[in-house]
């Protein structure tokens, strides 16, 4: 079995918004080859059109030197590439060997699936990984009653049940537990020795470096670099994935915090949070203090901001100005002076086809009465619209009529009327513009001056960067690290970002 | 056995409580009606059912495919207004046989536009088979503005009277649906069924047509409404626009009580069927307890907001106990 695949100069873009430009693979029998990048660099963009779930927009896909165009999933497949998804692919109802072989079911004549076979070869299947399964894992379970880990295992098992050539590994070791993946690299050498090509996509070094022969570095979409793994180490790595000369969204570095914050008293504690996601979270944070918190997309940010707003259930201790809580409902959060700025601002932020006064009123209705006081509400309206500098015809007109920046000052601009103390902000900037974002910044800090504690999740690293005194790098649930002073350089947070295990002083 | 095991076995079996209600629908009616069990009430019931139990499984494909079909009642009225006013008391055999396949024909015509805007213009399905029901509802008034027409005698009294072995015609029927279901459960569009309504995006991109999965869907509806209809108007003997209107609540619930989640992914045809027969016994018992025939509504609705319900108000314990 041969095989090789290049992808050369693809680009794909989203709308306005380009994922992919001069994007480069080359991955050949008998290798393994990192697809490497920190946030938002394209990474999954780019595995997702080697395996036809994604249209490519521009560039060119040679499949054994030959081009080759997907209009779906079924075309890669037919040709011989598989995909391990980083968002499971398992349809939860069915039962193991149903997921396994979906699509590849064996037949038998006139059509029909041949249980007998489908049965005897998911045993066989299940064997690869006989010995790190918590109890007997049986090819009638239901997906469903598995646990992660195992999920991730027969998300595997279906990649690789009809033997193809090229196979994609998107961060497929996330869920498994370090048996597991010893299992898997074992696997991935014996698919190495049957000419199997395949492409290894994960943020954990230390698996990088384990087992990849190759690697290739995207950064915002373009490849950057490329070559031998044993000719480079960590910190080039990084490097690489880190702009030289960085085109600074946030301009010059405004750290907030004039004063030193731990003089203020402390607005909230947090001890072994844990939830699904979140394997055991502490943190402080005080009055006027605006903490970042980083690390790449997915690893427990949102888990942990919602939690703290009464949105998703947990156990642990949190207190709020010394006072013990435990919200199980974003109302009685909004009651201690907690605040969430939702990141995606259509969806959950505002409500489009609603008049500027109601949205910067939906929080504080309750302070206006029955029948609503609408003069006071006003009143009130205009001032903190005033204090935002909106930039708009009248409080009646439709959100939808303001510009994105505008709108984006209303998301936040909605909670000042009940002069929150605590602000929970979920990526408030992503898909901004820069004149927005700097408009925010600036509100920003106006309400940390003010003496506002800001928890400040970002997936912008330059934004972390630019803002923050303290940043808690995320990992798997987990605070990996935490960077304050000198150590707060870029190379470090994505060098935690990635689970990194040091952290150094440049 | 093990978690794991009883977990799979509670989920393969979602017909239990279907089985339960049945027993239990049988055991009343049976106090209200003693003669129940004769050839000749079974038989008759048996007549009675059919159209439901057709419509059932159609509805059951569609909701396990991550659908659902209100305009069912609507191809019902449709077939019953082609067939009876196309035919009359005194049409040939061939014409007959003519007349009942164009019906057929136009059911699947019918489903596959229902198919088409949900599957290829992705629309959602309540709406764009609530809308297309008003379509259908006014073709068969169209077709047929006055109740009337009728088909010939000879056929409807062979639907009637037809019991082979002693058995009534309908439970043949109902074994050839189940037949061909047990062999469709076995082919890969079976498996391309569940996936589709378990999880769309997994199954596409593993590379199931999900499109063309959920086209046939409606298509396979459109064609047991069809036949539904054909039965609806062999049994009454004649023609009547509206005849469908209360079988589309009818089928839904029927698919519902058969153990079929709403959500799609889990359930049956069997199960359908059984609820078919179960909505049937209801009736039959309210009509013999003298109870107001609204109530059969009443019952209906009251299954189907409870289905909905269910997996809310186990979200929300679980919320609780957190």
């Amino acid at each position: 079995m041969t095989v090789s695949l290049s992808a050369r100069n693809i680009v794909k873009r989203y709308g306005g918004v380009v994922a992919l430009s001069g994007a480069n693979l080359d991955v050949h029998s008998g290798e393994v080859v990192a697809l490497i990048g920190a946030n938002g660099s394209g990474k999954s963009t780019l595995s997702k059109i080697i395996n036809g779930v994604v249209v490519l927009d521009g560039g060119q896909l040679l499949l054994d030197d030959k081009p080759i165009h997907f209009s779906s999933p079924q075309a890669a497949k037919k040709l011989g590439i598989s995909t391990v998804f980083q968002e499971l692919s398992l349809v939860p109802q069915m039962t193991v060997a149903e997921n396994i072989w979906l699509t590849r079911e064996p037949l038998r004549k006139a059509g029909f699936v041949d249980q007998k076979s489908v049965h005897a070869r998911t045993v066989e299947l299940l064997a690869l990984f006989e010995g790190t399964y918590k109890i007997e894992l049986h090819p009638d379970a239901t997906v469903d009653s598995l646990p992660p880990d195992e999920k991730q295992i027969i998300e595997v098992l279906k990649a690789i049940c009809f033997d193809p050539r090229l196979i994609i590994l998107d961060e497929a070791t996330a869920s498994l537990d370090s048996r597991q993946v010893q299992r898997l690299f074992e696997l991935v050498e014996q698919w190495k020795l049957q000419g199997k090509a395949i492409v290894f996509v994960s943020h954990r070094m230390e698996e990088i470096f384990r087992i990849a022969d190759r690697f290739s570095v995207l950064r915002n979409g373009k490849t950057v670099g490329a070559g031998m793994m044993k000719d480079i180490n960590e910190r080039e790595l990084v490097r690489l994935m880190v702009e030289t000369v960085t085109a600074t969204n946030v301009g010059q570095r405004h750290r907030l915090a004039t004063k030193r914050s731990d003089e203020f008293p402390l607005r909230l504690q947090v001890e072994e949070l844990k939830t699904e996601v979140l394997k055991g979270i502490s943190l402080q944070l005080h009055d006027g203090e605006l903490l970042g918190i980083g690390g790449l997309k997915g690893q427990g940010q949102r888990d942990l901001l919602l939690a703290l707003f009464g949105d998703l259930p947990y156990l642990g201790k949190v207190k709020v100005s010394d006072e013990l809580v435990h919200f199980k409902h974003p109302q009685q959060a909004i009651e201690k002076g907690i605040a969430l700025v939702p990141g995606e601002r259509s969806k959950e932020g505002l409500l489009f086809i609603r008049s500027i006064l109601e949205n910067l009123l939906i929080p504080s209705w309750k302070q206006y009465g029955f029948p609503l006081k609408m003069h006071k509400a006003h009143k009130d309206g205009s001032s903190i619209s005033s204090t935002l500098q909106l930039k708009m015809e009248s409080l009646d007109k439709e959100v939808s009529s303001l510009s994105g920046g505008n709108a984006q000052k209303i998301v936040i601009g909605k909670w000042l009327l009940r002069n929150p103390k605590l602000l929970l902000l979920d990526d408030p900037t992503k898909g901004v513009d820069v004149g927005t974002k700097a408009e925010f910044y600036k509100l920003l800090a106006e309400l940390v001056e003010a003496g506002t504690a800001v928890l400040f999740y970002s997936s912008d690293d330059e934004e972390l960067l630019g803002l923050c005194d303290r940043v808690l790098v995320m990992h798997d649930g987990k605070i990996h690290s935490e960077l304050a002073g000198e150590l707060l350089t870029k190379s470090n947070l994505v060098a935690a970002s990635l689970g990194a295990s040091n952290v150094s002083i440049e | 056995m093990n978690r794991q095991r009883w977990q799979s076995v509670s989920f393969r079996n979602p017909y239990l409580f279907a089985l339960l209600l049945f027993l239990l629908a049988l055991l009343v009616n049976f106090i209200f009606q003693p003669n129940l069990f004769q050839r000749s009430i079974l038989n008759s019931n048996m007549r009675v059912f059919l159209p439901l139990i057709l419509l059932a499984s159609g509805q059951a494909v569609v909701i396990l495919g991550g659908g659902i079909d209100i305009s069912v009642g609507a191809i019902v009225s449709i077939i019953n207004a082609i067939l009876a006013s196309q035919l009359g008391a005194g049409a040939s055999a061939e014409k007959t046989l003519l007349v009942v396949v164009i019906a057929l024909l136009v059911g699947m015509v019918a489903g596959s536009i229902n198919g088409f805007f949900i599957a290829f213009l992705r629309l959602q399905p309540i709406i764009t088979t609530y809308a297309t029901s008003f379509l259908f509802a006014g073709i068969a008034l169209y077709i047929l503005p006055e109740p009337g027409g009728g088909v010939p005698l000879v056929i409807s009294s062979f639907y009637r009277d037809t019991t082979p072995l002693g058995l009534p015609l309908g439970l043949y029927i109902i074994l050839l649906i189940l037949i061909a279901w047990y062999m469709t459960r076995q082919t890969r569009y079976g498996r391309y069924l569940y996936a589709v309504g378990g999880k769309p995006d997994a199954a596409y991109e593993t590379g199931v047509p999900v499109n063309t999965v959920q086209f046939s869907t409606y298509v396979i509806s459109g064609l047991m409404a069809a036949l539904g209809g054909v039965a609806i108007t062999l049994l009454t003997g004649s023609g009547n626009a509206q005849v469908g209107d209360a079988l589309t609540l009818a089928s839904i619930t029927a698919v519902v009580i058969g153990g079929t989640a709403l959500r799609g992914g889990v359930g049956g045809i069997a199960g359908a069927i059984l609820g078919a027969i179960i909505l049937g016994l209801f009736k039959n018992i309210i009509s013999f307890a003298n109870v107001d025939l609204w109530w059969q509504t009443f019952v209906n609705a009251a299954i189907i907001v409870l289905a909905l319900a269910a997996p809310g108000v186990i979200n929300l314990l679980r919320r609780k106990r957190i």
